[in-house]
């Protein structure tokens, strides 16, 4: 299964296990990782599991959908070339030690 | 729009321009943990008509005993814990939307509101982007605006001891949903006419046949209306909902179904959360002075009035399979109220919850819903409250204040809103 650390905004670190094909923001919210909402359950309507995917782990990932980029103007935390919406990255196992960090706020 | 993973233009939302970054949201876990579980207690004390007037002190109460009651007099379980109503948005599986015997059913017909995945999602995906952020910005804005100045000449004309729910904030909601939903033969009374009988009929527990007479007779009404828009949408298409029905291979059973929910959640949310908001303002001048000096603050004024009165104040769910809901056992079959209005007002996730406080540490509330179902017009509702119709009303109308003479009325738990608020200005 693959890995995904969560880096909140203090630094402190959660990593967890998840099942392959789950999206980022299901394996945050059904751990109970601070800082990821995901209202919507993944519908990309409400902004609410933004995440910042560290560099070195950004290739391979999906594109950003017209519907995610639209949704990326409607964080509180700044978005930056670096904000994705953790409910639109299904995570595989050639995605095994994502880290991703935590903005500031969700709401 | 392009769209790619190395965005570098930095487009900020209107909704939330210029507000300031939030505190991190608290993440409360529930979930239907097994072991140590106990049979719901009884609240045979909850009446209706106390439930109308005033349901926060019985959810208070309610909250402190336990996050789940049998109600006899609702004839369902209640949910009342933040917890708890949270979990029951997480886990459709266990929860399912497709309740029987539902009064929502027989007054709208079958809408993705009471329908679970798959189902559910191919009648979410059919509404397409008529109601998402960035058509929004492109060509609802502009229209919702057209419509206060409208709405404001109407109220203006009105007067002093103008009532703000009927002269302003019902027809201003009704015309832009009118709108957003594509019925260019109706009027924005009609609008308000056939949400309020369905809605009526959606609550009709007591199954009194005049209720359903006018539901009926108001469902028929919205299917004429719906045959005879959709042909002439293929020719003229344009942004509306309708419009984008109209090129898809959906069954008309499921257009209508869903159309009639839209109409129902799409009018007394934005008209209430606009009453409640202002009333709210008015009776807290310190908060009033704050969003006036800054009106980026009137996107925390609409969250911080929709977590305090939720429009939408219970939903209703069905137990799929038997279950320990925060410690209660419930059974396959079971029907619950997820009461969203009392979760939103759990001490243990919000400080000081009876309170109206616009500058309280932000923390998601539960108002538009969770999960699979959360409200599809939740942009659209923040776009015409809080971007247009708020930050304007208090400039349009200095000393807009309550009129003593006639105090402004709260109603409703399932719907809440101001049945009557009398305001005046200079």
């Amino acid at each position: 299964m693959p890995n995904i650390t969560f880096v909140q905004p203090t630094g402190e670190a959660v990593e967890l296990e998840a099942a392959e094909g789950t999206s980022l923001m299901r394996a945050a919210v059904s751990n109970g990782v601070d800082g990821i909402v995901g209202e919507c359950g993944g519908q990309a309507m409400c902004a609410t599991c933004h995440v910042y995917v560290r560099p070195e782990h950004a290739d391979g990932l999906s594109e950003v959908t017209e519907d995610e980029d639209e949704m990326l103007d409607c964080t509180v935390a700044e978005r930056t070339e670096r904000s994705r919406l953790g409910c639109q990255i299904a995570v595989g196992l050639e995605h095994d030690g994502i880290v991703v960090d935590v903005p500031s706020g969700q709401v | 729009m392009s769209a790619t993973f190395h965005q570098t233009t930095v487009q900020r939302c209107p909704v939330h321009e210029g507000a300031e970054p939030s505190r991190l949201g608290a993440a409360v876990s529930g979930g239907t943990a097994p072991g140590e579980s106990r049979e719901a207690p009884v609240a045979d004390w909850v009446t209706l008509d106390a439930l109308h007037r005033d349901p926060f002190p019985l959810y208070r109460r309610l909250r402190e005993e336990a996050p789940v009651h049998w109600i006899p007099a609702l004839n369902r379980y209640l949910v009342t814990s933040y917890a708890a109503c949270h979990a029951i948005e997480q886990d459709e599986a266990t929860f399912s939307a497709d309740e029987r015997e539902s009064l929502m059913k027989r007054a709208m017909g079958h809408s993705m509101l009471r329908k679970d995945n798959p189902e559910h999602q191919r009648d979410r995906d059919s509404y397409g982007k008529t109601l998402r952020p960035a058509t929004i910005k492109k060509h609802w804005n502009g229209i919702f605006e057209q419509n206060y100045v409208d709405c404001l000449r109407r109220l203006k004309k009105a007067g002093p001891g103008a009532d703000f729910v009927w002269d302003f904030a019902a027809p201003y909601a009704a015309e832009n949903l009118r709108l957003v939903m594509g019925f260019q033969n109706a009027t924005e009374a009609d609008m308000q006419r056939w949400s309020q009988t369905m809605i009526d009929g959606t609550g009709n527990y007591a199954d009194d046949p005049d209720i359903w007479a006018k539901s009926e007779r108001s469902s028929a009404e919205v299917d004429a209306a719906i045959d005879e828009m959709l042909p002439y949408f293929k020719d003229h298409p344009d942004h509306s909902l309708l419009s984008g029905l109209a090129s898809l291979p959906i069954p008309l059973e499921a257009i209508r179904a869903n159309m009639k929910m839209t109409i129902g959640g799409g009018l007394n949310e934005p008209r209430d959360v606009l009453a409640t908001t202002v009333w709210a303002l008015l009776r807290e001048p310190e908060q009033l002075e704050a969003v006036v000096a800054d009106p980026s603050l009137h996107t925390a004024a609409f969250e911080e009035s929709v977590r305090w009165v939720a429009p939408i104040g219970m939903y209703p769910r069905q137990v799929a399979r038997d279950t320990v809901l925060e410690g209660i056992r419930l059974r396959r079959g079971d029907r619950v109220g997820v009461a969203i209005g009392a979760a939103n007002r759990d001490p243990a996730v919000f400080e000081d919850p009876e309170s109206f406080d616009i500058m309280r540490p932000k923390k998601p509330h539960l108002a538009f819903g969770g999960g699979v179902h959360f409200c599809a017009g939740t942009w659209v509702a923040r776009a015409q409250v809080a971007q247009i119709a708020m930050p304007r009303i208090f400039d349009d109308l200095p000393g807009l204040r309550l009129d003593e003479s006639s105090p402004a009325v709260a109603g409703g738990w399932v719907f809440r809103g101001m049945l009557e608020m009398p305001v005046a200005w200079d």
